[in-house]
């Protein structure tokens, strides 16, 4: 029965220039952002692909050298742009994208879109997502929110319910007549999507990648059917259109701006993460703390010397067949990478502390549960971003120990002279982010995944249980 | 087939029904008169479940209609005094709509009969009902009702913005109807159409049903009479 009034609900709006007007203006946005992300998406992974490739040709033919002094030299990483990144810029745009790594030093992420670019990005992402997270709901309240209230008003619906028909069957057919209708923006926008990441992914598109694009279109249907049926319960409960459409668009600022902000905000306040400078300043210092391998005064040097000496049954360092200098390094190399793994995880406790402040508010929003999801299933949330580094920094240590252990083994204290080649620098594998599973990413936001679920839950217990509403005032 | 029992509807403080008892039989036409106010439109919504009756009884083929809202609705029809479609959609489509919602398939060839035999000019069946006049409107939903049908049709003021020729066509429609054993209540202000196609006529005052005329009775004369002084 409901299929009757989708159809007609269906005809109705394909007919109207409202939805004409109001359908070009999100198609026009969604083509431009979706545009501009592919292009700024390709113009990017190119030059990381080229920028990644010409620092590695560099680290090889860097020429023989003293390994510590390879150490120094170091290399640069970088973050590569995930396949579905043109979607969803998330963090990324704030993020540094690259990371030198050396030796003794933990070095941020530096050279973030918004540090290199102009006023534009400070403007905020006009990505695809952006739009269907926050201009979609609008159009969909534009479109709702006299659904009801109209009929009230031209009478209609004292005659539809004469024919002996169910306010909830009216609503469904209504949802239905309108989930139609802004499939007509959605599902060609996906379709695009779907051929640029083709297009955009040389060497095939990965199951992972797939299972991504597919949750995404799940993740934004469910959120449009809150959305459609939240515009359509208040079309019931309101007496007119002009209060349907103001209460909806309260609800609109609130979910999509002053929530979302509210809670961030808070997070932020609740639980403070130290500034950038005092964060690297206690790194430093309770490194300098430890042993430095370039003040051999130092008492726990001492110790070291003795264990060694001890170990290998000698009197002296010249004695040793081995680099005892390369020890220290490497020791002072362990430790500042402790101590800089133990901040580092403080921080990412911190974060997410004041992510879960920010979760905790998904539950009554679910612009903040869409905008999380996607972020994470564009691979551009900032857990990515934390993986990122943290990859980094075990490749960077890796590479330190592995040149740092080569000296020691073939060359005696003192010596600085010993050298290693092209053959050896290559041998140091190349540098490649590994990234998050669908699985690992589901995990992560289960917290969204149910509250969105509830979310629709309740929307279907709402518009089932109209069967027993009772219209007052036909 | 239409039946209320001291049906009572309170608004407030104020009486819209007082002990109402109607019992209108299969091919019967009955007419409500009375003046704006006087409880015609509220009795037409007691029987089509809109209203919820303070207390008292309102029956539809013998079933309650508060205890089954739905399916009272199937032998019921109704044209509302004003008969609001969907603007665009056109007369054709919005007879379709209305009729499916009750539970009839017809084809486009059957739904244009119904719109020719209420009178509608064929040209307009495929224009937008956005560019119909008020009798136009009120002819598609005429065959909203004649598609239904319904064993009991409700009439809300009818006639109201039909051209004479219209109206006449629509009294003789619903005799029609009334011949097939339909029982038909109608709310009017009109007395002329009221004595010439009902049988029995109803003055409702404040409420209550103070006087019930059969129209064989009495001429128009008479009956305006008794209007104006009932009321």
């Amino acid at each position: 029965m409901y299929k009757i009034i989708s159809r007609k609900e269906y005809a109705m709006l394909i007919r109207d220039r409202r939805f004409h007007i109001l359908a070009t203006i999100v198609t026009i946005l969604l083509i431009v952002s979706m545009w501009a992300g592919f292009s700024a998406y390709k113009i990017i992974r190119n030059e990381t692909d080229f920028i990644s490739k010409e620092s590695r040709s560099h680290w090889i033919k860097q020429g023989s050298k003293n390994p510590h002094e390879a150490a120094h030299y170091g290399s640069f990483v970088f973050r590569p742009k995930s396949e579905l990144s043109f979607l969803d810029f998330g963090v990324t745009s704030y993020i540094g994208n690259s990371i030198y790594l050396e030796g003794h030093n933990h070095n941020e992420p530096k050279f973030s879109q918004a540090q290199e670019s102009s006023g534009l990005i400070r403007f905020g992402d006009f990505t695809v997502a952006f739009i269907f997270y926050t201009l979609l709901p609008l159009f969909i309240i534009f479109m709702c929110f006299n659904s009801f209230t109209i009929e009230k008003e031209e009478k209609t619906l004292k005659l539809m319910l004469s024919q002996g028909i169910g306010l909830d069957v009216i609503a469904w057919g209504k949802i239905e007549g309108f989930s139609k209708c802004l499939a007509w923006v959605f599902l060609p926008c996906l379709l695009i999507s779907f051929g640029l990441v083709i297009i955009g992914t040389p060497g095939g598109v990965s199951f992972n990648t797939f299972m991504r694009l597919f949750l995404n279109t799940i993740v934004f249907g469910g959120y449009f059917f809150v959305f459609i049926c939240l515009s359509v319960l208040v079309s019931i409960w309101s007496k007119s259109s002009r209060n349907a459409l103001l209460i909806l668009l309260g609800v609109w600022v609130m979910m999509c701006i002053i929530i979302p902000k509210l809670s961030a905000n808070l997070g932020g306040f609740i639980f403070k993460a130290p500034k950038n400078f005092e964060f690297t300043e206690s790194i430093r210092k309770e490194v300098l703390e430890g042993i430095d391998g370039h003040h051999s005064a130092d008492v726990r040097l001492n110790k070291l010397k003795q264990t060694i000496l001890a170990e290998y049954n000698v009197d002296s360092l010249s004695q040793l067949p081995i680099n005892f200098d390369a020890i220290v390094m490497q020791e002072a190399e362990k430790h500042s990478s402790q101590v800089y793994k133990k901040y580092f995880d403080s921080l990412e406790k911190i974060y997410q502390k004041q992510n879960y402040i920010s979760d905790i508010f998904s539950l009554i929003d679910p612009f903040i549960t869409v905008r999380n999801f996607s972020m994470s299933l564009a691979g551009t949330d900032y857990k990515t971003a934390l993986e990122f580094q943290r990859q980094a920094e075990q490749y960077r240590y890796n590479m330190v120990e592995k040149l740092q252990n080569h000296m020691r083994d073939y060359s005696k204290t003192g010596d600085w002279e010993i050298k290693v080649n092209e053959n050896f620098f290559a041998k140091i594998p190349e540098f490649k982010f590994k990234k998050f599973s669908i699985n690992d990413t589901i995990t992560q936001n289960w917290l969204s995944i149910i509250s969105l679920f509830v979310w629709i839950q309740l929307c279907i217990r709402f518009i089932s249980n109209l069967k027993n509403f009772k219209m007052n005032d036909l | 087939m239409l039946k209320t029992k001291h049906l009572t509807k309170k608004y407030g403080e104020r009486f819209a029904l007082v002990g109402l008892s109607l019992d209108i039989e299969p091919g019967e036409i009955f007419a409500l008169l009375g003046q704006n106010g006087a409880g015609k439109s509220t009795t037409i919504n007691c029987f089509l479940g809109f209203v919820k009756p303070t207390s008292g009884q309102v029956y539809v083929n013998g079933l309650s209609v508060v205890d089954h809202a739905l399916e009272t609705k199937k032998y019921l029809a109704y044209i509302p005094e004003n008969v609001m479609l969907y603007s665009n959609l056109t007369g054709v489509e919005n007879l379709e709509f209305f009729s499916a919602l009750a539970g009839f398939n017809y084809t486009k060839k059957e739904l244009g009969k119904m719109l020719f035999k209420v009178g509608l000019q064929i040209s307009a069946n495929d224009q937008w009902v956005s560019t119909y006049s008020k009798g136009m409107r009120q002819k598609v939903g005429i065959a909203i009702a004649i598609a239904k049908n319904a064993k009991a049709l409700l009439l809300d003021e009818p006639t109201s913005g039909l051209d004479p020729k219209a109206s006449n066509e629509f009294s003789n429609i619903l005799n029609e109807l009334a011949k097939n054993d339909t029982a038909i209540l109608m709310a009017t202000h009109d007395i002329f159409r009221a004595k010439e196609i009902a049988g029995r006529i109803g003055i409702m005052k404040e409420g209550s049903l103070v006087s019930e005329i059969k129209s064989s009775d009495i001429t128009t004369n008479e009956l305006e009479k008794v209007y104006l002084q009932t009321v």
